[in-house]
């Protein structure tokens, strides 16, 4: 019994961790102030 | 003290072996995504082009034709769509730069590609364009998916404004790196004349009216990092006619640019090195975290079952005594 409870609780931080990373995604950054380039950069 | 011991590495046993499966399957297909905000340029160069020259309206030789092609990330308009959308969306606002060898513009085509964050599958919502005419994409432009297959997909050509397929062609070593080589042939096509001409009183309505259309062919060609689904180079062998009208003055036809366009070595360079870091961390996601972690799940439950296996047998019924019985006398 003792072991299925360990088991058990592996399992459920396991799920919590991954749904709370997923959930808490990717940050998406704000849009660059860099213009549509209308002249040659001299490197990237 | 044991017991305990066995009974946590057991816990920790199934935490990890959990974990393998979930962060390849649940949580990659979540987290990997292009980033909303992303900004990009791409310089390709042809040399020994052929360009037209609209003064005299007579092709040219000239050493070199640069194309400059800049993307980015309109998070502003990413957030709002992904509102209708219920989706992770990315917006972006791109730019192909044409520059003459005199460093004069060419072209200058802007255009707006919506597309699912994690997928790169097309979305459709307003302001979805080329050069100012409305588009409705089917299939992926300039990225691949991630974990992209070998197989043909379906590739939007923003000069002809169609969807046709991009042929997957074999694995190849570009540079070190693994990558899956494509190419798409656009066969002779009417195309629009672009809304900026490069000199100043010529509209594409004004050519309109002269009779003159503008036909295009291209071969595509890209050599594609698989788990990022990034280009790591890009060719185009690139043609443009002039045909009929009254502007050609009698002639048929008149080459209005023909050259193979190429990444420039430098963007090559940067390009290869951006693909190689971002390939680590898909790498991590799909295989060396998941295979890392389902070994040492394994490894704990053996652990956490020999140190049961130690405990209970130390546990056990005390040994029979064997000491002879003390004489008994009367």
């Amino acid at each position: 019994m003792r072991a299925l409870i360990a088991a058990a609780t592996g399992l459920a931080v396991a799920l919590v961790l991954v749904f709370t990373i997923t959930a808490m995604g990717t940050p998406s950054g704000g849009t660059s102030p860099k213009p549509l380039l209308t002249t040659v950069p001299a490197h990237p | 003290m044991r017991r305990k011991t066995s009974l946590a590495l057991l816990a920790l046993a199934v935490f990890f072996a959990a974990l393998s499966p979930l962060l390849r399957w649940y949580a990659f297909p979540r987290l990997a995504k292009i980033p909303a905000g992303q900004y990009q340029d791409m310089v390709l160069e042809a040399k020994d082009a052929t360009l037209l020259d609209y003064g005299t309206m007579k092709a040219e030789k000239v050493p070199k034709v640069t194309v400059v092609q800049t993307l980015k990330g309109n998070v502003e308009a990413s957030e709002r769509i992904e509102r209708t959308a219920g989706r992770d969306v990315v917006v972006w606002d791109g730019l192909s730069y044409v520059q003459g060898p005199d460093g004069k513009m060419v072209s200058k085509i802007p255009e707006r590609y919506i597309f699912d964050a994690h997928t790169q599958e097309p979305v459709h919502a307003t302001g979805e364009m080329v050069d100012g005419d409305p588009v409705k994409r089917e299939g992926i432009e300039f990225k691949w998916p991630f974990l992209t297959e070998k197989r043909d997909y379906e590739y939007f050509d923003a000069q002809a404004r169609v969807t046709a397929p991009i042929h997957y062609e074999g694995t190849q070593d570009f540079r070190g790196v693994e990558v899956y080589y494509f190419e798409q042939t656009i066969p002779w096509t009417k195309v629009p004349f672009p809304k900026t001409m490069p000199v100043a009183g010529i509209t594409p309505e004004s050519v309109a009216r002269t009779g003159t259309t503008r036909w295009y062919t291209t071969v595509r060609k890209f050599w594609v990092e698989p788990l990022t689904g990034a280009p790591v180079y890009g060719e185009e062998i690139h043609k443009e006619e002039l045909r009929g009208g009254t502007l050609l003055g009698g002639r048929e036809k008149v080459t209005a640019f023909a050259g193979h366009v190429k990444m420039r070595e430098d963007y090559i360079e940067h390009t290869v090195d951006l693909v190689k870091s971002n390939r680590t961390l898909v790498l991590l996601m799909t295989s060396y975290l998941p295979w890392g972690f389902l070994v040492l799940g394994l490894l704990l439950l053996a652990l956490s079952l020999y140190l049961e296996a130690r405990g209970r047998r130390g546990a056990g019924p005390a040994p029979a005594d064997t000491s002879k019985p003390e004489p008994v006398t009367a």
